[in-house]
Parts: structure tokens; C-alpha cells; sequence
């Protein structure tokens, strides 16, 4: 497609005006139709799937709180550190709007920004990697015009999903400028880290890094608004929240003050942010990062030329990545918990009727956040368990494989990094969110307890690796689309099943939802259950890698 | 099958789905000599290598690989071979030295100073990381990783894909010293004047056969040599002379080719006729590669075949 693309370059008007900016759009849109044909499917995808969530939630909304007097109830007790911290400071809690944007906006937010940003740097800077920018640059096109036309269609997009999802709540007989606002805030929001990837795209060389770059500006924005949003007072934010993109975003409060201007906000920094890149990319070679590459090691250590080394090696930034996240994203659980537990054991008569069965709910709501803990570590598991599908798709199984190791050695080395540091994080995770808990309420000892409880996902995770090494070794191609689906599904029954109103016996026997929670009584046959089938899967696709052809990168 | 043989295929066979890739290809390496594996893309070199690496497993016939069975006994077979892959993919975070350190280890025998030397004569940088490397200085790992070893066969698919003309000079030198240690090595390319100046026997391959087998003078004498010369007086009478082909006069100057085994009387015929200068030229390698794949595809296959098994046996049999 690529070369198709590049002779019909060739073949477009010469350039005649003497304009440079006219000059450097040369092929503009003709790059817009590549981009376009090449991620329809895609932005289709994320464009189904995300309106699509917003009719789903505002159906199961409205069926949980049926009357206007449920919706009051709910509104008195909305407010709790928990969603603040999490999905930002409810407020007009009392309409079906104000409870959408409480259940979805946060979600909506940032996958979308999440799906611009991949969706930029795959068409940016890894196409740039990949070397094929060269072929399309060295055609008759201007020297912005292909990175013009990536931004351009992906605010396309983002627009698009805004407008879509607004339409999916005027269906469902929101009302029409508060739907409006909420599509127009997810747009905004989006655009603004569009405008991240773009300038995060000129400053590395590789598109992993880019990624990285962008995600950490995102989730830096995330933990700012949270703090923002749990400091506030009553419905108000302090005002740590104009330090963060979402924050703006947040403050267009759709459903209740529609105001549009914090949106400018967003759309401005966007118009900067896609300006900086553009000069960015205007001084600086084809293929280069500004961040310059670093020279390494001559030679190998001891511990690189082992294969478990080497896999540690390799994933050493995601380790420490996902490791970071996921002990802070633990402590901020805890601290949740704690500013939770006070306000249920509080003399207030709100506090009193929501506990219900007294420390049950607390229990439960911990267990829900051990398990969405674990969930995390299990995303952790599978992108570094895919390492084994990755190395042979990008052909570096060639050289490995005949050298004087076998495939099941191979691949056991870059099951057992996963297999241990699971194990290490549920244990430190489920310890943090245990400390940080018992801290507040004069229980130090609560960190044990939690760190049992936490390390009983172990299997789980377990089964993740032995899933993705049957999918690896079983449809190599289709492996990495594959498990990463099955995860995904994995997620929505786990913590979101009762949404979709799906039967107990569905969501009680997930592989997360199946071990004993925190507070429920524990048994041990599901851990032994869920460990076999780890080992059935993991063995199975360990012989099937042995017996099998390598697949042609 | 004789042990010794670095490597012995007997009518491989290899289907991916319905294509045929191995339709009954032979290939011999005897140990201590420098094998030419020719083809064109797609006629099966790199399927053959992947089945000798046991990265692949046949669908039919035999195939030994120093003396052992390339599937079942990779791990083991593996320690004693280096492979060189057309298109050397390294760990983009790793530097180019990391990589080498890693594949020797993964073999068992890395041999530091050995690495540095070749390092010097490739005049490759160990210290960038593998992702800023061009094509050339990823082959230029895998070349070092390789000759460093102490390998008794060096497995090269296309290696010197992306060199330039000095380091493809590096490369000879390093392939001849490889045979002066009496390794073995199989050299797939599709340089001719690299496997004329290294190879002791060639096999050249199409569509999945082995159509041609055996030393290159046993190849050439199967073959016409090219003759021009120049003479004073009419050359026009050695047109008649039993096996002259492709007969062109102009002048005093001629031009023709001649059977391998005319060629004592085609000289006696030439004698009295005085020549002032006389040019024999045995038949390039790239001529008798191209003649398989020529004007007339069809009828080269078929007919060649016979004599590549016969250049086969003969093979077999020293």
C-alpha cells in the first residue's frame, strides 16, 4: 500500500506556487486519503465502541435509579473521596446527566485521549522508524504535509467521537447542549494530547518512546486533577485543577453549567502544542529524535548473556514503568479507602444508613480494589509475557533459535520474569494499599492481611501467561489482537458485570473474579483450579512452540 | 550418507499451505571446503538453510547436518554452527557489541579478543545501539558474531546483502581463513565473482531443485568455453569444424564457442590458419547460472536435470 501510495505521489502536480507554506503542504491531501485508508477500521472501532459506551451506561443508569427520588438519594451520598479522586468531583448528581458524567466522562476522557495518542505516533514517528516516511518523503510532497495530515485526520477523529457521543445521549433523551458540551470536553481533551504525541513524536526516535513520553504527560494531568478534585470543597475543585489539561476539560461541567470557555483552553494549547511540533520537526533531520541516542556498552555482562538477564534487559523501562504505576496507583487506593472509612465511620446519619452491614462494605469495596489491582498487574503480565510472540514476529527469533538453546528454554526465560515480578508487585501493591489503610485507621497490621489477599490473584496472573503462550505458540499472528481482547473481556466482567446486568454465574467465575476476595471466606480450590489451567495452557503452548515452523517476520 | 559430509540433502521436500517451496532439492557440503548455494529469490535457498537450522521442518526427504538430524538434535548441532541471516535483526536497545556478546554466549564459546579483532577488520562500532545501525552494519554483527565463533560450519544466507565493496573484501579474506581451519561453510548469494573466488563446489537450485551440482570445473566442462581470435587470412573455415557453435566472423576477427570435448581438434583446425592472438574464456558462473534461467526456462530444467544428478552422484562418491 505504501509503495502504491508513494508512485501515486509521483504522479501529482508539480508544485508551482512559490508560496512556501503552499510548498511545504504539497500532497497534503493526498497524505489525508492514505492515513485515512489505511486506519478506518480502527478509528471505526473506537468510534462504535465509545458512543456505544455512552448509550449502555445511561440504559443501565436509568434503570438503577429509576425515579427522580432515587437520583436524589443517590446525590446525597455521591460525593465521597473515591469519586473524586477517581472520576473527578460529582455534581448535578441528581439528573441522568450529572450521573453519566460521574459513571463515564473520566473513562470516556482518557481512552480517547489514549486512542489519539497511539493512533498519532503508529502514524507518526513509528512510521518514521520503519523508514517508510523516507519513501513518502523523497515523492513529490511537501515537507509538512504528511505530518499535517496525521493531525489533521486524528482531530477529525476526536472530534468525530465527540459529536457521536453527544448524539448517543440526545438519543437516549439527554439534554441537547449538555450532551453537546460533554461530546465537545472529550474532543477538547483529546486534542490537547494530540497535541502531546505530536510534540512527543519530534522529541524521541522511537515510537515506544513516544508512546511513553505522551502517557506520562497524561497521567501526570490525571494525578493533578485527582489531587485537585480531592482537596475540593463541596462541588469546586482548588485550583490545582487549571495545572491539568482534564481538568479544563472537567470544568466545562456538561449537564449542569455547559460552559464552553475552559474548552478554549484546551483547543489553544492543542494550536500551541501542534505549532511547537511543527518547528520542532522543521529543525531536525529525517529519523532523528532531539533527545540524542545515547552510546552503550561494548560488550555484554554476565547477566545480560543470560536469557533471563537478557529478558529483564529488555524490558527494563516497562518494569519499572508498570511498577511505579502500580504501587502508586495502590497507595492512592488505600488513601482512598481511608478518607472512605472515615466518612462511613462518621456519626453522619448518611454515613450510617449507606453503611448498612457495618464493615461488609468496607471490605467490599477494598476487595474491589485489590482486584482492579490486580487486573493491573495482570495488563503488566501480558504485555510482558507477549515478548515471546513479539520476538518472532519482528524476526529476531531467526538468530536466536539457531543458536544452542532450545525453544522451550527460550520461552521459559521470558515466562519466569513475568511469573516472579507478578508475584512481587501483588505482594508490595497489596501491602501498600493495606499500609496506607490501616494507617488511617491505627491498624498496622492490616498490611499482612491485604498482602494475602493480594498475592491470592498469583494464579491468575499465572493463567495470563500461560494463555498468551498458547495464543503465541498457536496463531502467532493473530496472538497479540487475541489476548489482549480476551483481557479486555476479562476487565468487563470482572469489575463491570453487574453493569450489563450479565447472570452470577458469568462474572463470579472469571479468572479474577473466581479467587476469594478480601473478607469473603477464603477456600483454596479456585487458586488451585485457576493455577492448573495455567499449567495446562502454558504446556500445551510450550509443546506446540516446539514442534512448530518459525513463522517469516 | 558418509560422515564426512558437513551437511547431506536428499530430495527435501517443503509445502507452506499449497505453495511448494522444497520439491526434492539435494545439497552436499563436504567438510573443510566452502559450498555456493545459487537461485534466484523465491527458489527455496533460504527455506533449505531454515530446515538445516531446524527452524523449519521438512515435509519429506533427508537432510544431516554434521552427522546429526537437524530437527531433532538442534539444541546440540547448534553449538557447533554460526549462522549469518540475510536480513540480521538485532535488540534495537541493545548495542551492536551486547549483541554479539549474546549470541556467542547463547553458542558457549565468546571469545573476547577474537570479537575484537573482527570488530577492527569489519570497522564496525560495538558501542551504537543496534537501532541506529544501517543494513550494512547489521550484517557486519552477524558477520562478527559468526566468524569470531569457533563454528565447524558457518551458515551464510546472503551475508554480504548491504556491504561495501572493502568489506566485501574483508568478507573473502575472513570465509578463506575459515576454510584454512578446516571449517565448513555453506555461502547461499547471489555475488558470482564471490562464489567463483571462494567456492569449491556450487549447487544452483530452481523452484525448489537442485539443478546443478558440482566443483566449478566440473560445471564448466559441461559447458562450451568462449573462443576470439584474430588472423590475417579467412577465418570462415572454422564454421564447419565438428562442435564450433555460435559461429561470428568479421574480418579477421572471430567469435564462437566450442564443446569441452572438440576442443583439441577445434585447436588443430585453428593452427595452420596462423592466428595472431587467441582468447579462450571457460564459461562465468553467472553464464552458467543464467542459462537455467534464460530464454528457455522450461527446456533448461528439463534437460539440466540429468546432469545434476550425475554431478550429484559423482559428488557422493569422492
Amino acid at each position: 500500500m505504501t509503495t502504491s501510495t508513494a508512485a501515486r505521489t509521483h504522479s501529482a502536480p508539480p508544485a508551482v506556487s512559490s508560496n512556501a507554506f503552499t510548498n511545504a503542504s504539497t500532497g497534503f491531501g493526498i497524505m489525508v486519503r492514505f492515513i485515512l485508508r489505511r486506519n478506518w477500521l480502527r478509528m471505526l472501532i473506537w468510534l462504535v465502541v465509545l458512543a456505544g459506551m455512552v448509550v449502555l451506561v445511561i440504559d443501565s443508569q436509568r434503570e438503577l435509579f429509576p425515579t427522580q427520588a432515587d437520583r436524589d438519594a443517590y446525590a446525597l451520598v455521591a460525593n465521597t473521596p473515591a469519586i473524586a479522586a477517581l472520576t473527578g468531583l460529582p455534581y448535578a448528581a441528581g439528573t441522568l446527566g450529572g450521573i453519566l458524567n460521574i459513571k463515564l466522562w473520566m473513562t470516556m476522557a482518557i481512552a480517547l485521549s489514549f486512542a489519539v495518542i497511539f493512533l498519532v505516533t503508529r502514524n507518526g514517528r513509528a512510521e518514521e522508524e520503519a523508514g517508510r516516511t523516507e519513501l513518502l518523503r523523497a515523492g513529490v510532497l511537501g515537507n509538512y504535509a504528511y505530518s499535517l495530515a496525521n493531525w489533521t485526520v486524528f482531530s477529525a477523529f476526536a472530534i468525530l467521537v465527540g459529536l457521536a457521543s453527544a448524539g448517543a445521549a440526545i438519543s437516549q433523551e439527554l439534554p441537547v447542549d449538555g450532551a453537546l458540551t460533554m461530546g465537545a470536553s472529550f474532543a477538547a481533551t483529546a486534542l490537547v494530547f494530540l497535541g502531546v504525541s505530536a510534540v512527543a513524536g519530534q522529541l524521541t526516535r522511537t515510537s515506544g518512546g513516544a508512546n511513553g513520553l505522551a502517557s506520562t504527560v497524561l497521567g501526570i494531568s490525571y494525578l493533578v486533577r485527582a489531587v485537585a478534585d480531592v482537596q475540593g470543597e463541596g462541588e469546586n475543585a482548588s485550583w490545582l485543577t487549571w495545572l491539568s489539561p482534564i481538568g479544563w476539560a472537567q470544568q466545562s461541567r456538561s449537564y449542569a453549567d455547559n460552559n464552553w470557555w475552559p474548552l478554549l483552553l484546551c483547543v489553544g494549547a492543542a494550536v500551541i502544542l501542534l505549532v511547537v511540533a511543527l518547528a520542532l520537526e522543521r529543525g531536525r533531520d529525517l529519523g532523528a529524535g532531539l533527545i540524542p541516542e545515547r552510546v552503550g556498552p561494548r560488550s555484554a555482562s554476565a547477566a545480560l548473556r543470560t536469557q533471563t538477564g537478557l529478558t529483564i534487559r529488555l524490558q527494563r523501562g516497562s518494569i519499572i514503568g508498570w511498577s511505579v504505576g502500580i504501587v502508586v496507583f495502590a497507595m492512592f487506593f488505600g488513601g482512598v479507602a481511608t478518607a472512605m472509612a472515615d466518612l462511613l465511620s462518621g456519626d453522619s446519619p448518611i454515613a450510617q444508613a449507606f453503611l448498612g452491614g457495618s464493615k461488609n462494605i468496607l471490605d467490599g469495596l477494598l476487595g474491589f480494589f485489590l482486584m482492579a489491582n490486580a487486573l493491573l498487574v495482570a495488563a503488566f503480565v501480558l504485555q510482558s509475557a507477549d515478548a515471546i510472540r513479539a520476538a518472532e514476529s519482528k524476526g529476531r527469533t531467526e538468530m536466536q533459535w539457531s543458536s544452542a538453546i532450545s525453544r522451550i528454554r527460550w520461552a521459559a526465560a521470558r515466562m519466569v520474569v513475568p511469573a516472579v515480578w507478578s508475584l512481587v508487585l501483588l505482594a508490595v501493591s497489596g501491602a501498600a494499599i493495606g499500609a496506607t489503610f490501616g494507617a488511617a485507621v491505627g491498624q498496622p497490621d492490616q498490611a499482612w492481611r491485604f498482602l494475602g489477599a493480594s498475592v491470592a490473584y498469583w494464579p491468575s496472573a499465572l493463567l495470563v501467561i500461560g494463555v498468551v503462550v498458547l495464543c503465541a505458540a498457536v496463531i502467532p499472528r493473530a496472538a497479540a489482537a487475541v489476548t489482549w481482547a480476551l483481557y479486555a473481556v476479562a476487565v468487563v466482567l470482572s469489575m463491570f458485570g453487574d453493569l450489563f446486568g450479565l447472570p452470577d454465574w458469568v462474572i463470579n467465575n472469571t479468572p479474577f473474579t473466581a479467587i476469594p476476595r478480601l473478607g469473603m471466606d477464603f477456600t483454596v480450590l479456585p487458586l488451585v483450579v485457576v493455577t492448573a489451567l495455567a499449567v495446562i495452557a502454558g504446556g500445551i503452548g510450550l509443546w506446540v512452540l516446539r514442534n512448530r515452523d518459525m513463522t517469516s517476520a | 550418507m558418509t560422515t564426512s559430509n558437513a551437511v547431506n540433502v536428499e530430495g527435501l521436500e517443503k509445502n507452506f499451505g499449497s505453495t511448494r517451496a522444497l520439491d526434492g532439492l539435494n545439497l552436499t557440503i563436504e567438510t573443510g571446503t566452502v559450498a555456493g548455494f545459487l537461485g534466484p529469490n523465491g527458489s527455496g535457498k533460504t527455506t533449505t538453510i531454515r530446515i538445516l537450522l531446524g527452524l523449519l521442518k521438512a515435509d519429506g526427504g533427508h537432510a544431516t547436518l554434521l552427522g546429526g538430524d537437524p530437527w531433532k538434535d538442534a539444541v546440540e548441532l547448534h553449538r557447533r554452527i554460526a549462522y549469518v541471516a540475510g536480513d540480521v535483526t538485532l535488540w534495537p536497545s541493545l548495542t551492536g557489541g551486547q549483541a554479539i556478546d549474546i549470541l556467542g554466549s547463547l553458542r558457549g564459546d565468546l571469545d573476547r579478543i577474537r570479537v575484537e579483532q573482527f570488530l577492527q577488520r569489519f570497522d564496525l562500532d560495538p558501542t551504537k545501539k543496534a537501532r541506529s545501525y544501517s543494513k550494512g552494519n547489521r550484517q557486519k554483527v552477524g558477520l562478527v558474531a559468526a566468524f569470531a565463533s569457533r563454528a565447524e560450519l558457518l551458515i551464510l544466507d546472503e551475508p554480504t546483502n548491504g556491504l561495501d565493496p572493502l568489506m566485501e573484501g574483508v568478507f573473502t579474506e575472513c570465509v578463506a581463513e575459515a576454510k584454512a581451519e578446516g571449517r565448513s561453510v555453506l555461502l547461499s548469494s547471489h555475488v558470482f565473482a564471490e562464489v567463483e573466488k571462494l567456492c569449491d563446489t556450487v549447487t544452483i537450485i530452481r523452484d525448489g531443485r537442485t539443478v546443478e551440482s558440482g566443483t566449478l570445473a566440473e560445471l564448466r566442462h559441461l559447458q562450451r568455453s568462449t573462443i576470439t581470435l584474430t588472423l590475417d587470412g579467412d577465418p570462415s573455415s572454422l564454421e564447419t569444424v565438428g562442435g564450433v557453435h555460435d559461429f561470428v566472423a568479421d574480418g579477421g576477427h572471430a567469435t564462437f564457442t566450442v564443446d569441452s570435448a572438440a576442443l583439441p581438434a577445434v585447436l588443430a583446425a585453428i593452427a595452420p590458419l596462423k592466428p595472431r592472438e587467441l582468447v579462450s574464456t571457460p564459461p562465468s558462473l553467472e553464464e552458467l547460472f543464467l542459462r537455467h534461467y534464460g530464454v528457455h526456462p522450461v527446456d533448461g530444467a528439463g534437460s539440466e536435470a540429468p546432469q545434476a544428478e550425475a554431478a550429484q552422484s559423482e559428488a557422493a562418491q569422492r
